[in-house]
């Protein structure tokens, strides 16, 4: 009898620990299961979910599991889940994040006989020429586009006019006149702002503070991208700008606010303009669609002196698929996120995300969406947003010099200097 | 004799072999990567660069910047934690004639320790919004005719004071009933024997309850200072939400930014190792004073 328990214990230890080191395996043919994950976008969901269930209708052997979390926190959830070699199948991420998956040969080229073209060039000429650009690496296109966007400033027109301001002539054109539209929008007790007239998209240095050093001339690294360039004269102009937009200077705003875009859909007095994409109008219209009405939207700001006619940069959220997925989960994952991208008017009409194909560009949908042409008009001058492998490392620096200036009262030159010396220990790894 | 032991490692050793593979196991292999550069997304093998990692960390101005901050949450925090935590502890014994109200007091002290450090500061969050219930506080207790901002969140200063205060609101609870545990465990018989000899309270706090809650004080030191330096979701929380880094970026959030941002897993185990020796050290001698000291009346 003790010696079958000893057996027996023996056993179920050997059994739990294959179970904890077994690495599953999907089957060469028969039944595949996708893995999914995407970022919360509860317009997107309900889209996506319907998009899915027509999909297994037409693919019988294939099961979709889609999961979501909160836009910053799944850019964590999905490197650590390829670091533990346990990531999905497919993902999105913004571009300048997704660029070092495909740099690291993390994620699969589109397989060209699931979208029908004979070459990834053939591919890009159906589509807008910025589209690819998030996703193009050494000839080859490695995510499906699920959004191509840039940012424009949304204006709460109720607020403009209670202080007297006409939001259809006396929105900000410049950087200086922003600071003097937001101080008449701004209401405060004592030193507690209680609605903020504009404030910006922090953390998302990259999409709308970089444009603006672009404006001054300023750049991240140099021409020939050995070392930084944060410590130019644009830099220190477009530092010292938000130390004194900062608590310390005008007090017009601050990173430690919750973000303007979440609280602008309320209408409840907390802020009066914020950055947003075209998809912000449909988030709009599901959360507080009487609001609508008093919404317009401007473009972005440009500097008095620009020499750059940048407007916020253009971003990508890429389909992109698992390339250690097997051969046939691969497969059956294009088919899905080709299958995603090819309803670029319902993804337009209904959420407001725009996959500029040009087969989009000739409908009605497109022609006739309420802001499109401010966003379009914007998009002619912007930049694609900087993809590098080290993208996020740059924009972590680039946060820590604006919270320098702002919060910590560094001087613009000094937190510029730092910031150089971090970007070149960055490079030099 | 023989046989049970035999079944005595039969039942622990699962348990061994849990403990091996998810503690053991990762710290040998921490060890090993920090003498190792690898990015955490690559499919590359890690390459051997010695002691580059721990070179690289304790001459960049980053991780020095960690370890100030670090030393000035642990200082801050450490010190009101140990020594309020025993004056509540005194004040609680103190109601042992009612022990609904005792009990109430403990579950209102420990209640804050069960929470999670992220939820903690998630709430925290809004009372130190510049609109929140902090701000309102202070204004009200200054009379400010027109509310001033403290900037809770924005100014360094206030950003550190901020999570001290956090960490102390969670925490002290947890050392209270660990001080309880200790004070309901010395004879009353003793300061019995000391009220007729006529000694004071403060006599007899100090004569009595001090040098028999010793070994008590040496676990709270001890314990409440691996925790003050290893704090992480607070300041994590804080970061996210805003605030300046650089006041709070603690040597746990570094380990954090430096795998999950830059990609760089020799240096964040390197930072990972040395904050374990540090810990290590400090344990040591802590253990060494403490034991040459120790106090029976009986």
């Amino acid at each position: 009898m003790k010696f079958l328990s000893t057996v027996l214990v023996i056993t179920m230890l050997l059994a739990g620990a294959a179970l904890v080191l077994a690495t599953p395996q999907q089957e060469a043919a028969g039944p595949v299961e996708l893995m999914y994950w995407t970022h919360e976008d509860p317009n997107r969901t309900a889209l996506e979910e319907k998009l899915i269930a027509e999909f297994q209708g037409q693919n019988p052997n294939v099961t979709v599991v889609r999961e979501t979390a909160p836009s910053t926190p799944i850019i964590e959830k999905i490197l650590t889940a390829f670091a533990a070699r346990n990531a999905p199948d497919i993902f999105n991420i913004g571009a300048e994040n997704e660029w070092q998956y495909i740099v690291g040969e993390r994620v699969a080229p589109v397989d060209l006989e699931v979208v029908g073209y004979s070459s990834y060039k053939t591919m890009q000429d159906d589509y807008l020429p910025v589209t690819f650009n998030g996703a193009l690496y050494e000839g080859k296109i490695y995510g499906l586009p699920m959004e191509i966007t840039n940012w424009c400033i949304y204006v709460n027109n109720k607020y403009y006019r209670e202080v007297g301001l006409d939001p259809a002539t006396d929105y900000p054109k410049t950087w200086e006149q922003m600071l003097d539209v937001a101080e008449k929008l701004t209401i405060r007790e004592g030193e507690v702002i209680t609605r903020r007239g504009f404030d910006f998209r922090y953390p998302y240095y990259l999409n709308f503070f970089v444009p603006m050093a672009n404006q001054l001339g300023g750049t991240v690294l140099t021409a020939d991208g050995k070392s930084a360039a944060v410590d130019s004269a644009a830099w220190i102009k477009v530092l010292q700008y938000m130390a004194d937009f900062g608590p310390n200077g005008r007090n017009l705003g601050s990173p430690t606010y919750t973000n303007a875009r979440r609280t602008f859909n309320r209408d409840d007095n907390s802020v009066a303009m914020c950055i947003s994409g075209l998809y912000q109008y449909d988030r709009i219209k599901a959360e507080n669609e009487p609001f609508l009405p008093y919404v317009s939207v401007v473009p972005y700001p440009r500097f008095q002196n620009a020499v750059n006619d940048n407007g916020t940069a253009v971003y990508g959220h890429y389909y992109m698929v698992n390339a250690s997925s097997s051969p046939a989960v691969r497969k059956a994952a294009w088919k899905l996120t080709w299958y995603f991208s090819n309803h670029e008017e319902e993804f337009l009409d209904q959420i407001g995300l725009t996959i500029p194909s040009k087969k989009l560009l000739d409908t009605a949908i497109y022609k006739n969406k309420k802001f499109a042409d401010v966003f379009i008009d914007d998009m002619a001058t912007a930049d694609f947003i900087m993809v590098h492998e080290s993208g996020p490392k740059f924009e972590d620096v680039i946060e820590e010099m604006v919270q320098d200036v702002m919060l910590s009262n560094v001087a613009p030159a000094e937190a510029a200097r730092k910031g150089k010396v971090k970007i070149n220990d960055i490079l030099s790894q | 004799m023989r046989r049970r032991q035999y079944w005595g490692w039969i039942f622990v050793l699962p348990a061994v072999l849990f403990f091996a593979l998810f503690s053991y196991f990762p710290i040998i292999n921490s060890f090993v990567a920090s003498f190792h550069a690898k990015d955490i997304l690559s499919l590359k093998a890690p390459k051997f660069i010695g002691l580059q990692n721990y070179i690289h960390i304790f001459t960049s101005q980053d991780f020095l910047n960690s370890i100030k901050a670090t030393a000035y949450f642990a200082i801050g925090c450490f010190i009101p934690l140990v020594s309020i935590s025993l004056v509540i502890a005194t004040l609680v014994v103190g109601l042992r004639r009612f022990p609904k109200i005792q009990n109430l007091f403990k579950m209102i002290y420990y209640s804050p320790s069960i929470v999670s450090g992220v939820v903690s500061a998630t709430i925290w969050l809004l009372i130190f919004d510049p609109r929140g219930l902090a701000n309102q506080f202070l204004n009200f207790l200054a009379n400010n005719p027109t509310p001033v901002d403290f900037k809770w969140l924005a100014l360094p200063f206030m950003a550190r004071l901020a999570t001290i205060i956090i960490y102390f609101w969670k925490y002290v609870g947890y050392f209270v009933i660990i001080y309880f545990a200790g004070l309901v465990s010395i004879p009353t018989s003793l300061y019995e024997v000391a009220e007729i000899d006529g000694a004071s309270a403060w006599r007899k706090f100090w004569s009595i309850t001090i040098p028999l809650l010793k070994p008590t004080i040496e676990f709270v030191l001890i314990v409440a200072f691996i925790a003050c330096v290893r704090t992480f979701s607070i300041q994590y929380v804080f970061v996210y939400a805003g605030s300046p880094r650089e006041p709070i970026n603690v040597i746990s959030l570094n380990i954090y930014t430096t795998a999950m941002t830059y990609h760089s897993l020799g240096r964040s185990t390197a930072m990972s190792v040395s904050l374990f020796c540090f810990i290590l050290i400090f344990t040591i001698v802590q253990l060494r004073i403490y034991r040459s000291e120790r106090v029976s009346y009986v």
